[in-house]
């Protein structure tokens, strides 16, 4: 770094650091005085079990939607003609609609009418099942489609190759296409994971006691302000910064190999 | 090998790219196809080779009919060895692994014999020192040098090279046509395609000019290097023996 790319950036950081010093002066400065941490501290046990709901509801939705993301792939590639148009016409309804319409829809119209009854004789609560369901189907949907452009940018000569050495077409995706297509396609996976931790919040509207839920309800009883929404943010950076950094590191890591 | 072939046909769109071509060897070693790019050369070659089906036509390869099912043409393609111009190497893992993985997960060996059978296979071909290395760090010629080692590390009934060193630089060329004349020596049945005049003449027992998806002719080396007869062989090749 010269000498004036220093100053500038010495310059640009007192301007963010004074901007920023500015705002939170501000907001503290109105809230200061009802910022009161040991509500927070009184719901402790409230927000702690729905993190860890929030946590199980990443793992799960995680693990579902790579099971549909890669049903989706097959299905559009299958060789019969109606499968993929299927697969397509669904895809497109998936992702040009919005989630929260999707969590609504499915479950008060199509699912709870359906599995409600039989899912809470078995024990199981519902709403988390059915909202872990569709999750999975909504991310499952984009997984695919990373999934499908990694696939297809694998030169034809290396699905040659393969099918030369003898692969079954079996062997062919999981010995030579995947490996090369997952490493293509890692940042935009790690990306949609983090998506998906993210949007595990809106199956509030479903009635998910989950992290977002809880803490809404704790603000609105106990009129917390930052004392609420703090915890919140850094619920959900606890789960998807790992996420981030893994992705990061893999990156790096394939990128020296290849 | 001994190689019958009849009003062979493959089109693409409308494009002919076999034309009911026909073709009859009773017996060669190495055979040789050569003509004009976009003749059907690599289209008859992948035919052969189980990768392609054809339209109509039938294949006789060493008195048995070319497989028509996925998995009779999966267990052909497993019997033989495939190489093309470039890209056969699977870029992620190491020239070792290129070759062990089919060993292993295609013909059923245990992964400590399909590994010693994969550095043989590069012992063979003086690219032992190179066994952990990844496609990328090779050059192109020790590439598909790899290549021929993973198609032959199977012993193959008959190995197919579609324009093997189309995509390499003269020394590099050198060093692949010298390793395919040493297997041709040893007794490995071939049939490449190849716009190394050079190399044809020398190596091959057989040579077939092939263009507009059709065998204009076949002959051994020595008499249709020395007298083309047909009018398009005469023409190819006055242009590219001429530099």
């Amino acid at each position: 770094m010269n000498r004036r790319t220093l100053i500038a950036n010495l310059a640009a950081a007192i301007g963010i650091a004074v901007a920023l010093g500015w705002l939170f002066t501000l907001v503290f400065g109105m809230l200061g005085a009802q910022t009161d941490w040991s509500k927070a501290w009184e719901y402790r046990e409230t927000l702690w079990r729905g993190w860890l709901v929030t946590l199980g509801i990443s793992f799960a939705a995680l693990a579902g939607s790579v099971v549909f993301g890669l049903l989706f792939l097959l299905g559009q590639r299958s060789s019969l003609v109606v499968v993929r148009w299927c697969c397509r016409a669904f895809l497109e309804f998936v992702r040009d609609t919005p989630l929260l319409v999707h969590l609504l829809f499915g479950y008060f119209v199509i699912f709870a009418p359906l599995v409600s009854r039989p899912l809470a004789d078995a024990g199981w609560d519902d709403k988390l099942v059915i909202g872990i369901l569709l999750l999975s189907l909504f991310e499952g949907a984009y997984l695919g489609e990373i999934l499908r452009g990694g696939v297809e940018s694998i030169p034809k000569t290396q699905w040659e190759s393969a099918r030369a050495v003898g692969f079954s077409p079996y062997q062919v995706y999981r010995h030579v296409i995947f490996p090369q297509a997952l490493r293509r396609v890692l940042p935009a996976m790690a990306g949609l994971f983090v998506s998906l931790i993210k949007d595990s919040s809106l199956l509030n509207v479903i009635g998910v006691a989950e992290y977002f839920y809880n803490t809404r309800n704790f603000i609105s009883r106990s009129y917390a302000g930052l004392e609420g929404y703090v915890p919140l943010a850094l619920g959900y950076l606890v789960l998807t910064l790992p996420v981030a950094w893994l992705s990061h590191w893999l990156e790096k890591r394939f990128r020296h190999e290849t | 090998m001994k190689l019958e072939v009849d009003s062979l046909a493959r089109c693409f769109g409308t494009t002919r790219a076999l034309d009911g071509i026909s073709l009859s060897v009773e017996s060669a070693r190495v055979l040789t196809l050569i003509g004009p790019s976009g003749g059907g050369k690599s289209t008859l070659l992948r035919v052969l080779g189980g990768l392609e089906t054809p339209d109509s036509g039938t294949v006789m390869v060493n008195g048995a009919a070319l497989a028509t099912t996925a998995a009779e043409l999966q267990a052909y393609r497993r019997s033989n060895g495939f190489l093309f111009q470039q890209f056969n190497l699977f870029p992620h893992l190491t020239a070792l692994r290129n070759i062990s993985l089919p060993l292993e997960v295609v013909h059923g060996h245990d992964p400590a014999t399909a590994q010693t059978l994969a550095e043989a296979a590069l012992s063979r071909f003086g690219l032992l020192e190179h066994a952990h290395k990844l496609p990328a760090q090779l050059s192109g010629g020790q590439q598909q040098r790899v290549g021929i080692a993973r198609a032959v590390a199977r012993k193959p009934a008959i190995l197919f090279l579609d324009e093997p060193t189309s995509a390499l630089d003269p020394e590099m060329t050198a060093e692949v046509l010298e390793l395919i004349q040493e297997l041709a020596e040893q007794g490995q049945d071939i049939i490449l395609s190849t716009h190394e005049m050079g190399f044809a003449r020398a190596v091959a027992d057989q040579v077939a000019f092939i263009a507009a998806g059709r065998v204009e002719e076949l002959a051994s080396p020595a008499d249709l290097f020395a007298h083309p007869r047909s009018e398009v062989c005469r023409r190819f090749l006055s242009k590219v023996m001429r530099y």
